[in-house]
């Protein structure tokens, strides 16, 4: 991926904008709770900071990550602090820790995937599918990286969309990143008419 | 005890160190492989942080990002310390399957036993023997490689293993 744009970069912030919003409403529905939404970053870096912007290499999370199939190849990477997972998971009341804990932040991550990728669908008019989600708790870089490597071939920087959802009135936040391959990226911007 | 200088090696990098007081650190490495070369005679040590097999068409970018090309260049990089190649000796920590994102990219589906496997034929053709590893499964894992000699490997939520037994800072 070459360098984009600063035009190209807020169109992509624009559109992780209001997938984040459509998917801060869904979750803040099955809460019934209020949900902030952070102002979204969007990031081109090389691999080597990609971690670092997402978080502390070493804090233990519980990834989500939901491939797309259709129109773009991109990888949404929902990433929940342990702590924060389970909070969730008892605000649903399902027990942390457990294996019914690990399912329903899973459903959890493929609602809000849903929400944000309808959306960017919607915008974009690219016709985009999830994949099942698949989950794993272990150190934030570990996951990261991994998903990152299954993209990683042809490029040596990753565009990261990362937005902020906080519940309300409890320590409770995940991180939603959207990660697309490089020809994923071109896809996007050529749709919303600022290509190169 | 002196105070340790920790000199994080993150995606596709390569770091080498002769100073004693001095240790390389890859902190979670999933897919990735932590290749360490140590020479604990001299103090010697390397450590790259490889992403993925091979570098296809030739691929540009950080020399420790591909097995293929990590291997010689970390070779290239200790020896530049001091050492030969002989007396060099090769610790694996990583290479684990933390997803399985194959959605119709079949060749995604496990890169960590693929890195792991590319690292090793790598070091065989520089006659490199692999002395101690801990690889595969689903943990991520941080090594921390000091020029002393001491490898350790430590696994997300477990104790911390020492691969390969030696001075540390």
């Amino acid at each position: 991926m070459t360098a984009l744009s600063s035009l190209q970069l807020d169109a992509l912030r624009e559109l992780a904008n209001i997938g984040s919003g459509t998917a801060g409403t869904a979750l803040s529905q099955l809460l019934g709770r209020s949900v902030d939404i952070s102002v979204p970053n969007a990031v081109v870096l090389p691999l080597a900071e990609a971690v670092e912007a997402v978080g502390p290499a070493e804090q233990e999370v519980t990834g989500v990550a939901i491939p797309l199939a259709g129109d773009m190849d991109a990888v949404v990477l929902l990433v929940f602090p342990v702590d924060d997972g389970g909070t969730l998971c008892a605000m649903l009341g399902v027990e942390a820790g457990t294996a019914d804990a690990i399912s329903a932040l899973g459903e959890i991550g493929n609602i809000l995937a849903a929400s944000y990728i309808g959306s960017l669908g919607a915008m974009t008019g690219l016709d985009l599918d999830l994949t099942p989600p698949q989950t794993a708790t272990d150190m934030l870089a570990a996951i990261v990286a991994s998903v990152l490597a299954t993209r990683a071939a042809g490029t040596d920087t990753a565009l990261i969309l990362d937005s902020e959802l906080r519940v309300e009135g409890e320590e409770c936040s995940l991180s939603f990143l959207l990660l697309p391959e490089p020809g994923g990226v071109r896809e996007i911007l050529a749709r919303m008419g600022v290509e190169a | 005890m002196t105070p340790v200088d920790e000199i994080a090696v993150r995606m596709g990098e390569i770091a080498v160190s002769s100073a004693p007081d001095e240790v390389l650190l890859s902190i979670g490495l999933g897919s990735c492989i932590g290749l360490a070369l140590v020479d604990q005679r001299r103090g010697i040590a390397g450590l790259a942080h490889v992403m993925l097999p091979e570098a296809i068409g030739g691929g540009g970018g950080p020399a420790g990002k591909f097995a293929d090309r990590a291997v010689p260049e970390l070779v290239a990089r200790t020896t530049a310390l001091g050492t030969s190649r002989t007396a060099l000796r090769a610790v694996l920590v990583g290479g684990a399957q933390m997803f399985t994102l194959g959605g119709g990219v079949g060749s995604a589906l496990d890169i960590g036993v693929r890195n792991e496997s590319a690292v090793r034929a790598a070091l065989a053709t520089e006659r490199i023997p692999v002395v101690a590893s801990a690889t595969g499964g689903a943990r991520g894992r941080t090594i921390r490689v000091f020029p002393g000699g001491a490898v350790l490997s430590k696994e997300a939520g477990g104790a911390e293993i020492e691969l390969m037994p030696g001075v540390r800072a």
